[in-house]
């Protein structure tokens, strides 16, 4: 019987470790447990330099990301489950900037508030290491593995302030949510598992698509692991939890959340779409493309009656994650253009939305709200910080010369070049949209420039070294992307992922 | 065919567990409704790992329970956070932010 | 009738079997036992000892870092256990791989150690 078992189980095959391919992860990694390893030996005492150490380990991770992409060569390790390419590195550098960012904005925040400082940089750095794994993972069970890796420490992260029944509640409805679209999006992949008898997304692809109508286990998977990724991205109509957790959340927690997590979950999306469901374009378009034109429309329409600095960033956010779903919805007649395009809006949504939370975050300095009335004024008492909000929202909003213009530009080309009715429509939905969100930001733009500060009060506003520093970063790259459009364009000129067979 | 058995059962675990996390308003119900869920995914797995003569899907089943674990961890903390806060963990108390 | 579903006539079949075996002998049970009801036999048994408390009693919220301490590393042993029984094919490079594993694992006993759960209070 024994003999019997040894003679099925196959020899055991040591995989070839690129040991470059994989050093961005080791380094975050072993900066993750220097973070803990300082806590366990320090405890409290050690707090101030978590954060030091922590930025470090993420500039760290940046010189391998540098070193492989100026190397240029498409890596793949066990099999295909680890795949790094162009897309992947370009990807994996935004997470790290926007981590490097986020960590900016909480050094005096965290401090302040009188919470635990070292956990929550090393929960931040095992967060972004799900991120920059995702990047790479091109299997459902390292892509499965690497979306818990970066949930987990962010529902931690956003009930963070623990006595405050807002931040709990924040948590908790991030959090059931959260493992509620985890698990529905299990189950499609157990169904797509079963379908093509694979865990590799090129496997996937190969044996799901061709001729002919799919079978129903795989439309079924499909569409369930595109429900848990909308989730995840917080697309309409499973975008309820994203207000409250933003608004709960500490800031720089939404910012991290509202930047970073979405892109990961777009970039599990884009893994997804471009190489596990490529030939199966027919059962895709169509519900991305539902949740693109519900995304803006709804996200828009709510973001219009918000009173809360926060809660309109949130359905901004919404609404922006509908413009970047817009180009996957063509995914499978433009793919170069489809994927090059919300790469590109990727980066630079990342730009400008992390800078309107900076801004939020130094106004709260004083105001200690986020309601949009205390920002009545703000150019009498902060005319820097009113001034860079009003490029990261009119950024946002998408007008010219802008990084966001450029980006949703390439949106708008994208969705035409696939010269398919439902891609016209779609740029009609882009365009209409374009004008209600105007609508809301230059609202902001008005309260702030013309009318007068509430109860005279123009103190000046402190904001620490750190935050400038953020906004200074931010504000620098959304103007950038704008003026000088050819270098997004250079740098997200992905070529269509590595693996896929065409 | 065997199969079909098992995914019959899988899919009703599902279908009761999509119930409980829609319908409940228990927290500790919608853990236990999300748990039922995940394992019906571990049935399929298992199921289909068996069918196809691939030991993939028995690896992904056991991934899935470490993580499971992991996050009902997490869970069960952010329950109990809850409930020191405010002595209940009634879903539909938890209204504080809306708009 | 398609044999699928023929197949599952058979559990019904079985399943209303073992109810009425069940339920016929609790029957006759009743029907022969003698029938004194009084105080004590209602109170709820607890090893002799005059039972004290609600019968509904929450367990200690202590318990619940223990549990969840234990069902972590209870669950880690699903990825030691697949490795442990093809030790000698992956060689020294399994055991580099997973004193790593291992060694990440410790790292959170620690902490947790560090930070006092691990103490009865």
């Amino acid at each position: 019987m024994l003999a019997l078992l040894a003679q099925q189980v196959p020899d055991f095959v040591r995989p070839d470790i690129d040991w470059h391919a994989a050093a961005p992860e080791l380094t975050l990694l072993t900066f993750g447990a220097l973070v803990t390893m300082m806590d366990i030996v320090w405890l409290e005492k050690g707090r101030k330099l978590t954060s030091i150490v922590a930025s470090i380990g993420l500039l760290a991770t940046m010189v391998p990301i540098i070193t492989l992409a100026v190397d240029g060569a498409d890596r793949s390790m066990f099999g295909g489950a680890f795949v790094v390419d162009d897309y992947a590195l370009i990807m994996k550098a935004v997470f790290i900037l926007t981590g490097y960012v986020v960590i900016l904005l909480s050094t005096n925040y965290i401090a302040e508030g009188d919470y635990w400082e070292n956990e929550y940089y090393g929960l931040l750095l095992s967060s972004i290491l799900g991120m920059i794994l995702m990047a790479s993972a091109r299997d459902l069970i390292t892509i499965f593995v690497a979306l818990e890796l970066l949930s987990i420490p962010a529902y931690m992260l956003a009930t963070w302030r623990k006595r405050d029944l807002k931040s709990n509640e924040a948590g908790m409805k991030y959090y059931l949510m959260g493992v509620f679209a985890s698990a529905i999006m299990l189950y499609g992949m157990s169904l797509l598992y079963g379908g093509s008898g694979s865990t590799l997304l090129t496997d996937i692809n190969e044996s799901i698509s061709g001729p002919g109508d799919p079978s129903a286990v795989v439309v079924l998977g499909i569409i369930f692991v595109i429900v848990g990724f909308a989730f995840k991205v917080s697309a309409v109509p499973f975008h309820t939890w994203a207000p409250d957790t933003y608004e709960g959340a500490p800031t720089p927690i939404t910012a991290f959340l509202s930047v970073a997590s979405k892109a990961a979950g777009f970039v599990a999306l884009m893994n997804m779409l471009f190489v596990g469901f490529f030939g199966r374009d027919d059962v895709y378009e169509p519900v991305i493309w539902i949740l693109a034109a519900l995304s803006m429309t709804v996200g828009n329409l709510i973001a219009l009656r918000q009173t809360n600095m926060v809660r309109l960033l949130a359905y901004s956010g919404v609404a922006q994650a509908g413009y970047m779903l817009a180009p996957l919805a063509v995914a499978g007649d433009v793919p170069d253009s489809a994927l090059a395009a919300t790469v590109g809006y990727l980066v630079i949504y990342a730009a400008m939305n992390l800078g309107a939370f900076a801004v939020v975050i130094a106004v709260a300095r004083k105001t200690r709200t986020a309601e949009i009335d205390d920002y009545r004024g703000l150019f009498h008492w902060a005319p820097g910080l009113t001034v860079a909000m009003t490029v990261f929202l009119f950024a946002l909003a998408g007008i010219p010369p802008l990084g966001g213009w450029w980006a949703k530009f390439r949106i708008m080309g994208a969705v035409i070049e696939a010269n398919t009715a439902a891609g016209v429509v779609m740029g009609i939905f882009v365009a209409v949209n374009s004008v209600i969100a105007l609508y809301y930001y230059a609202r902001i733009g008005v309260k702030m420039w013309a009318e007068p500060a509430p109860d005279d009060d123009t103190a000046p506003v402190r904001v620490p070294v750190s935050l400038t520093s953020a906004l200074v970063l931010t504000a620098a790259a959304t103007i950038a992307f704008g003026v000088l459009p050819g270098l997004v364009g250079e740098v997200t000129k992905v070529s269509l992922l590595a693996g896929v067979g065409g | 065919m065997l199969l079909n058995q098992f995914l019959v059962l899988a899919a009703i675990l599902f279908c009761i567990g999509v119930y409980g996390v829609l319908v409940r308003k228990n927290a500790m119900l919608v853990l236990m409704s999300v748990e039922l869920i995940l394992n019906a995914v571990n049935i399929n797995l298992v199921a289909f790992g068996a069918l196809n003569d691939d030991v993939g899907g028995s690896v992904f089943a056991l991934f899935t329970i470490a993580v499971a674990a992991a996050e009902v961890g997490i869970g069960l903390a952010i329950v109990l956070l809850m409930y020191r806060n405010r002595r209940s963990i009634d879903l539909s108390e938890a209204d504080m932010l809306k708009g | 009738m398609s044999d699928f579903l023929r197949s599952y006539l058979t559990v019904a079949i079985f399943g209303l079997v073992g109810f009425a075996l069940v339920g016929a002998f609790l029957g006759l049970g009743r029907l022969l036992r003698p029938d004194k009801p009084n105080l004590a036999k209602t109170e709820a048994y607890e090893s002799g000892v005059d039972p004290t408390g609600d019968m509904w009693s929450q367990s200690n919220i202590r318990y619940y870092i223990f549990a969840l301490l234990f069902v972590m590393f209870d669950v880690e042993a699903v990825f030691i256990f697949p490795w442990a029984a093809r030790l000698e094919a992956y060689e020294i490079f399994g055991l580099i791989e997973m004193a790593i594993f291992i060694f990440i694992l410790l790292l959170g006993l620690l902490y947790a150690w560090r930070k006092g759960v691990l103490k009865w209070v």
